[in-house]
């Protein structure tokens, strides 16, 4: 009986707050329309009630929030929050119109009292008396509040004419409906000329920071459509619109997207206001303006005068009506009122037909023209070894996943007995998660509260994204977030960002499913499993991506990301919540200290170097409890771990890998647009090559390679070995004897400053060496609990790419790229018979893994894998007790799996029959220089980086060092002292780095650090020559390479030059792979942005984006390899595809490529193949003609002396040298 | 007086010689220094066998070292050296020793010799070198010029250091200074003029090595003697009286050193020149408008007597620069983020207000408040502070 009167109480609250509308008065219209700065009382003028009644329920449920607050001051129970969780529901949900939320509401209120009579009857008298008391109080602070909490409607507008024609409209309302003002206003000439708004929005468009308060602005109004808050949007509108200095920040978009939130309502006179508002910032309407008008007139059924009118208007502004049904993006529901509009005016009139299905585009690059050829080469694309009914069950599996956004993995950590500390540890934990979650749901609610205020004195805060998801998602967020939390603290900026990206990948994963894309994607999934699927039969061989197509699954509308200064203003905002809200009872860190509550986390700086940081710092009693409970799971977010089943096939630059969270097919540093930006201009059928070669990648099945990770975990739950990648847990740290906590020894008074100056340096560094045991121990952690997690399952690794083609795995944790032993772990779920030369292969794979025989001849390393066999035998039987052969190898762990392997297929009855799940795999040697000296055509290069067949492999590196040892010998004979000191020292290894890493552009400067590196090394050598000698020598090495690799340089020289001009232009340096994937260097002068108020200031830099300048040095440097980068990913994407063309399973580590041991051979010869088609194009002559297009063909720009010079440069294409291209394809150790 | 000059390059010769100022400015050129370093390839050896191969080939020193636009002072008036010798020898034993940092042309140096000091030149220009040793030719071993950088001494980036970038160590055996003790004092005096980009900088560096007894404070209780700008001088003296000026660094220096205010000299009297002996006074009328100070530094002898240790000085550190983050806030929000301990229980054992502000607390209260907490025996856990939080790399 309370709470039904409560809940009308309040409701009765809400009205008489706001008095029933009446007629306006005349005078207020006055105000309205000819004064400015009046417009604070104006909006709060009583004549606006009628219209804002539709909004009295936000207000009410605000003030019932308020109320709540205020009781829960009071010491009310927890009931009440309950309560208003319930009366939120239809809040939540009220993307119907306003009025039916409203009714909903009240209509709730009487349900309500049932469930909750009772239990408040308890307590009634006691409430009652309080309640009245603070209604009281509560209606004298909202009454003094009102003008502010209601939201403006009517827009203030800056132009006289049409604001008095605005004002002749609304009185007149009654006689002329406002259809015809629509109608009437839009033959207004837009109030500004249309050359200042250009000019004024080029001046607009070179401010940055303006740039990114209209992309805030934007997100905010489409985010308050999303969740519902129409009018709270149109609120911000009119308020922005009202004051000069903000409409600044306004555009047409965002008033189409509130217009077009009328419209969907069917609200046509707020609409109508909008269009006022377009008007008077001299804004011209388009198709969307339009659209949104006729769809409102559709529902509301209007004649068809108007809409005629309307159309004319249209056609006047020289827009075609076809374009509303081609061009504006309309769900279903939109376009048909769209169209009932539309026929009023032209009954006969038929929206054109919805475009086919675009004719399979097919990609015209002369590289792929054999992948995509119909005919011709036989294709026998690879299957899974699946059958269909798994493959669906897998599915359900990782949709599973997906929708709980996070997984839960039980952790290696070797398993505490439960003790009776364990467990109380574990319930303490537990009391506070459960008094955490009320908390963090009280302030969740408060800071909304607070935000809906911020929002409605006009600003756009963060309220809709508070409102995105429930409270109880955020908190549960929030609470992973405590638990994950490192000891030592986590900046705040890093957290916020996670944060807000988190809220973000859990909003779109929502919305897909609220929208029902999960039933329609489940549909289009399965078909297009049987194309996978070993047991079922396709009428015609294609391409994942080509069946996917052919499926004609829906391109569902992609989510454009929040700005970075959005994400992260959300997550700071969550974050503050955590700080505010966890607390713990004093009592855990001092057990006699005062039973008070004291923070959990903790906001302190952290000085680097003149540099402060902010850091949210756990307390570390809560550390300690965290260690003591000894929880072992492990929380990932669902993105973070391979899947369980195929990934989606890649079909544009966002949508592929995942199946429901958001993933980008270029990564890019947070917050960058414009490499999404090139993607979406591409012409599809372009960037053809890269998805077909993402998805073949992801395609791939894994699974865990048992024997290994049952030896790791061994290793890892004792004391770990350092030696072989098993970092120790941390009882094998050095400790401080002590503690930091208790420098009781550092105390002693007896002990010289100096000596404790001493003891506090070991203290450091014994801190340090702890801290980084500890962080590769946790990276450990998580590998090895996802490996166990996943073993005895298939699962896959999607694929994306980084800015320059190169390919990456996406889940970071565990996956093939990462050290020896994470790459031992791994083996591909599918097995295929060894063949005749399978078991070769293996040997020679494993000498290659020993890194012993590199100069060797493939017969020679599988002759000493026949000689090794008693040692690869017992290593394969006896890892842990016996020789232990396997561990002296370069990369043991690997070694170890390839002992394994051999044994147990020299083992087998047939060893050409056995099924061998083995990835045997073929290094590139010295892969930059390859492609350097194939572009430039160097003979000499050629031979030493194995691009010519030879007997024996060749290497580099000692090519490199005789070079040098030539010239030092000459020199020495002339006298040169350094060349004389030098004798004897000049070996492959002193060389060796330089020579890498010349390809990646190493500078003089840099080279000589190494070379030095490499000298003080070597014991006998006079140290005082150091500075000298690796001076000479790096000037030696580039002078070999010269020699050597004649063109090489050249284009290095070219490609360095031509990169600073451009940016000497103004533009970063762009081009296009022979792929066809379009390539832009994100490197800009960095802008700050400052994210004010709260706990901190945060401010981060971007510079990743085109609106700014180039930084030059960085553009410059970068170019030569990003370009070769480029070039290398190209060759890997042919290999891929080709390979998959004749049913090989193949996967990359850049420029080290695997595959079954039976395959090697063929791919192998593709690999070569694709190497030589790869270089028969003229790759730099495109280049160059590519930038002279884009850079030098501008007729403006075209009279600058930096453009002048740069056509100079580009159209020097450097000279090549006589190599025959075609010879690599007989050379055996271009890879091995 | 003027003789040894002669081994300077004429143009800076000349604008030493011919403005009778007391200062000069130099902004190096860099056609200049090639010619200069050719001609200058003999000199370290016997003090610096090991550095003979660095010679000639001065572009690969530090990073830092390469900055050519680089504004240097130097003491370049006869008569301004003698009252620095008069203020410095006071009433102390004529025969100490003296650490001379980027002593230029000479002339302060020359006027110390004339007393009977002996001094050390530490140079970290090469140009200036010949001319400072041809200083000490016939005075028996009472000059010895070293190129060294005495304000990058022992850099924290522990990379390979190569002159004038050198650790203290690498020095002071080289020139054989034995460690004092540091109740008995100090086996030499330091005198020099702080760079006036890196004032600051160079301050918390010093601060550093003093608190953490590092550096040249392993040596003994180092007296510094210092110019520098008024402004940063008065930082250093501020205290809750002045509380626009006071900060982090005034806390540390009155903490750690007794503090004298020597001499004042007004800036704008000077003129300042480039090396092409033109008159620059537009560009540095920031400088012009300053007072320059000359303060003395001395490290308290009960520095370390306390709670507060070169041990655990960095968590005082972190406290005061935690503190001053947030200069008017409470001190007990901050406390709150500094120690888990109750706030409210240390300020009363301060005999503090609970509502006293950072900028309300004297730098012996803030010692108070550190020794408070790091004395109080309940908690095993007195600091929220990590080793990793406080990173300096100067």
């Amino acid at each position: 009986m309370s709470a039904l009167g409560w809940g009308r109480r309040a409701a009765g609250l809400g009205r008489a707050l706001w008095p029933a509308g009446r007629p306006r008065l005349l005078a207020e219209e006055e105000a309205f329309g000819g004064v400015r700065g009046h417009r604070r009382s104006s909006s709060a003028s009583p004549c606006e009630q009628d219209r804002r009644k539709d909004w009295g329920h936000a207000e009410l449920l605000e003030v019932l929030q308020a109320r709540v607050r205020q009781l829960q001051a009071e010491g009310v129970s927890e009931v009440t929050v309950k309560r208003v969780d319930v009366a939120l529901a239809p809040e939540a949900s009220s993307a119907q119109s306003p009025g039916k939320a409203r009714a909903g509401a009240e209509g709730a209120a009487p349900k309500l009292s049932g469930r909750w009579a009772q239990k408040l009857d308890k307590e009634q008298r006691l409430m009652q008396k309080r309640k009245q008391r603070l209604e009281g109080r509560l209606q004298k602070r909202e009454r003094t509040l009102a003008w502010q909490r209601q939201l403006r409607v009517e827009p203030r507008l800056l132009s006289g004419r049409l604001a008095n024609q605005l004002q002749r409209w609304e009185q007149g309302a009654a006689r002329s409906p406002w259809e015809e003002q629509l109608a009437q206003l839009l033959q207004e000439a837009p109030q500004r000329l249309s050359g200042d708004a250009a000019k004024a929005s080029a001046v607009r468009g070179s401010d940055v920071r303006l740039e990114g308060q209209r992309q805030r602005l934007l997100s905010f109004f489409e985010c308050c459509l999303l969740t519902g808050h129409l009018p709270l949007a149109h609120h911000v509108l009119v308020t922005h619109h009202s004051r000069s200095r903000q409409q600044r920040l306004l555009t047409l978009a965002m008033y189409n997207m509130v217009m077009r939130g009328w419209a969907r309502e069917g609200s046509f006179k707020e609409l109508v206001y909008v269009f006022f508002m377009v008007k008077d910032a001299g804004l011209a309407p388009d198709l969307l303006s339009y659209a949104a008008a006729l769809q409102c007139m559709g529902r509301l059924d209007q004649d068809a005068s108007t809409v005629r009118r309307c159309l004319k208007q249209m056609a006047q502004d020289g827009l075609q009506l076809q374009g509303l049904f081609t061009a504006v993006p309309l769900g279903e529901g939109e376009r048909a009122e769209l169209l009932r509009a539309v026929r009023k005016a032209e009954p006969t009139f038929r929206p054109p037909p919805p475009p086919p299905p675009p004719a399979p585009q097919l990609n015209t690059s002369p590289l792929l023209r054999e992948v995509y050829a119909k005919q011709g080469c036989p294709v026998s694309y690879p299957r899974l070894h699946l059958p269909l009914k798994k493959l669906q069950d897998l599915f359900q599996q990782q949709l599973r996943v997906e929708l709980a956004t996070t997984v839960t993995v039980q952790s290696v950590e070797k398993a505490q007995p439960p003790t009776e500390e364990v467990l109380h540890a574990r319930k303490t934990l537990a009391d506070l998660r459960a008094t955490w979650e009320t908390a963090l749901y009280q302030e969740l609610q408060e800071t909304k509260a607070s935000e809906a205020r911020a929002a409605r004195e006009g600003r756009p805060s963060l309220f809709p994204y508070l409102c995105l998801l429930s409270e109880r998602e955020f908190v549960g967020l929030l609470l992973q977030t405590l638990q994950a939390l490192p000891a030592q603290g986590e900046s705040l900026l890093f957290l916020a960002h996670e944060l807000g990206l988190r809220v973000f990948n859990r909003h779109i994963v929502q919305r897909k499913q609220l929208s029902k894309q999960v039933q329609v994607l489940e549909q289009h999934y399965i078909k297009y499993l049987h194309l996978l699927a070993s047991d079922t039969q396709v009428a015609e061989r294609c391409l994942p991506r080509q069946w996917w197509e052919a499926l004609g699954m829906p391109e569902a509308p992609h989510e454009q990301p929040w700005p970075v200064s959005v994400l992260v203003q959300l997550g700071k905002q969550l974050a503050e919540v955590l700080v505010q809200a966890v607390q713990m009872p004093g009592s855990l860190a001092a057990p006699r200290g005062p039973g008070s509550l004291i923070p959990v986390l903790y906001h302190v700086y952290s000085f680097r170097s003149f540099r402060q940081i902010g850091i949210l710092k756990p307390h570390p009693a809560f550390t300690q409890l965290l260690e003591a409970a000894a929880e072992r799971t492990l929380t990932f977010e669902s993105t973070e771990v391979p899947m369980l089943c195929p990934p989606l096939p890649w079909t544009s630059p966002h949508s592929g890998a995942f199946l429901l969270s958001p993933t980008k097919m270029m990564r890019s540093v947070e917050g960058t647009q414009q490499h999404q930006l090139l993607l979406e201009r591409c012409p599809p059928a372009q960037l053809h090559g890269a998805l077909d070669a993402l998805t073949q990648l992801g395609n791939c099945a894994w699974r865990v390679n048992g024997r290994v990770l049952d030896l790791v975990l061994e290793l890892f739950t004792d004391k770990g070995c350092p030696r072989l990648g098993v970092p120790a847990p941390p009882s094998e740290a050095p400790r401080p004897p002590q503690g930091r906590q208790t420098p009781k020894s550092g105390l002693l008074p007896d002990l010289s400053p100096a000596d404790k100056a001493e003891m506090r340096r070991e203290l450091a560094r014994r801190l340090k060496v702890a801290r980084e045991m500890q962080s590769l121990r946790a990276d450990a952690l998580c590998r090895l609990s996802l490996a166990q997690h996943l073993r005895h399952r298939v699962f896959w690794l999607p694929h994306n790419m980084d800015f320059r083609g190169r390919t990456y795995p996406c889940p970071p944790h565990f996956n093939h790229l990462g050290s020896d032993l994470a790459r031992a772990l791994l083996e591909f779920a599918q097995g295929r018979p060894l063949g005749p030369h399978g078991l070769d292969w293996l040997k020679i794979h494993l000498v290659n893994l020993t890194g012993l025989k590199k100069r060797e001849s493939l017969q020679a390393r599988r002759d000493f894998a026949d000689q090794l066999m008693e040692d690869i035998l017992d290593s394969a039987d006896q890892p842990m007790t016996g020789r232990r052969w396997w561990m002296e190898a370069d990369e043991p762990w690997q070694a170890l799996a390839c002992c394994m392997e051999i044994a147990r297929a020299t083992r087998a009855p047939d060893p050409a029959a056995y099924i061998s799940h083995f990835p045997v795999h073929q290094d590139g040697s010295c892969n930059g220089l390859q492609h350097y000296a194939a572009l430039g055509r160097d003979s000499v290069g050629a031979a030493s980086v194995n691009l010519l067949p030879s007997d024996l492999p060749q290497d580099v590196y000692s090519g490199v060092a005789a070079q040098v040892e030539v010239f030092r010998r000459q020199d020495a004979e002339q006298g040169v002292r350094v060349a004389q000191v030098l004798e004897g020292f000049i070996s492959r290894k002193v060389v060796k780095q330089t020579v890498m890493t010349v390809v990646y552009g190493v500078t003089r400067y840099g080279g000589r650090l190494q070379i030095e590196k490499r000298l003080r090394e070597l014991h006998d050598f006079p140290q005082e020559f150091l500075w000298e000698a690796s001076h000479y020598l790096v000037r030696q090495v580039f002078n070999s390479l010269q020699e050597m690799f004649s063109g090489t340089r050249s284009i290095q020289r070219w490609l360095t030059e031509s990169a600073r001009l451009i940016s000497h232009t103004g533009s970063a340096v762009e081009w296009v792979t022979p792929l066809g994937i379009p390539v832009i260097q994100p490197y800009h002068r960095d802008s700050k942005v400052m994210i004010k108020g709260g706990i901190q200031s945060l401010t981060f830099s971007s510079s990743g984006d085109t609106s700014q300048k180039p930084n030059t040095l960085k553009q410059k440097n970068g170019f030569p390899p990003n370009f070769i980068h480029s070039l290398d990913s190209s060759h890997m994407m042919l290999t891929a595809l080709h390979c998959y063309r004749k049913g090989l399973t193949f996967v990359s580590v850049h420029d080290c490529f695997w595959t079954h041991a039976a395959d090697v051979a063929v791919m192998n010869q593709v690999c070569r193949e694709q190497f030589v088609r790869l270089h028969s194009q003229p790759i730099l002559h495109d280049l160059s003609r590519f930038l002279v297009k884009r850079f030098c063909s501008d007729s403006r720009v075209s009279k600058s002396v930096w453009v002048s010079r740069l056509l100079d440069t580009l159209l020097s294409v450097p000279k090549t040298g006589a190599f025959d291209l075609e010879q690599v394809k007989r050379s055996t150790y271009f890879f091995s | 007086m003027w003789v040894p000059v002669a081994g300077l390059p004429s143009l800076l010769a000349l604008s030493a010689l011919t403005r009778g100022g007391r200062f000069c400015i130099l902004r190096f050129g860099a056609a200049r220094r090639k010619d200069v370093l050719a001609g200058n390839r003999r000199g370290l050896s016997d003090i610096h066998p090991q550095l003979l191969s660095n010679v000639g080939f001065g572009k690969s020193s530090s990073r830092v070292y390469r900055c050519r636009s680089e504004i240097k002072r130097y003491i370049t008036s006869p008569r301004l050296a003698e009252t620095l010798v008069q203020i410095l020898q006071g009433k102390g034993d004529a025969s100490q020793l003296i650490l001379e940092c980027n002593p230029g042309p000479g002339i302060l140096t020359q006027a110390l010799l004339g007393s009977g000091a002996k001094v050390i030149a530490l140079e970290s220009d090469k140009t200036f070198i010949p001319q400072l040793e041809s200083l000490g030719k016939n005075l028996g071993g009472k000059l010895e010029v070293v190129y060294c950088d005495f304000f990058k001494l022992d850099p924290r980036s522990r990379g390979i250091v190569t002159p004038p970038v050198m650790t203290s160590e690498m020095l002071f055996q080289n020139l054989g200074i034995e460690a004092l003790s540091w109740s008995k004092g100090s086996p030499f005096k330091v005198i020099g003029i702080l760079p006036t980009k890196s004032e600051r900088n160079t301050l918390w560096k010093i601060f550093h090595d003093l608190y953490s007894c590092t550096s040249i404070y392993k040596y003994g209780r180092i007296e510094l003697n210092l110019f520098i700008t008024e402004k940063e001088c008065q930082k250093l003296l501020a205290n809750p009286r002045t509380p626009n000026l006071y900060q982090a660094l005034s806390v540390l220096c009155q903490i750690a050193c007794g503090i004298k205010v020597l001499n004042k000299l007004p800036w704008s009297s000077f003129e300042t020149y480039t090396t092409n002996g033109q008159l620059e006074k537009q560009k540095h009328r920031e400088l012009v408008e300053q007072n320059m100070c000359l303060i003395q530094l001395t490290p308290h002898r009960d520095l370390f007597t306390g709670n507060l240790t070169p041990f655990n000085y960095d968590v005082f550190f972190h406290m005061l620069r935690q503190c001053f983050m947030k200069r008017n806030a409470k001190l007990v929000d901050h406390l709150h983020s500094l120690s888990p301990i109750d706030a409210l229980h240390i300020l009363k054992q301060i005999k503090k207000n609970k509502n006293v502000k950072v900028i309300d607390m004297y730098p012996q209260d803030f010692h108070r408040l550190f020794e408070t907490i790091e004395c109080s025996k309940e908690d095993t856990c007195k600091w929220l502070y990590d080793d990793f939080m406080e990173d300096v790399i100067l």
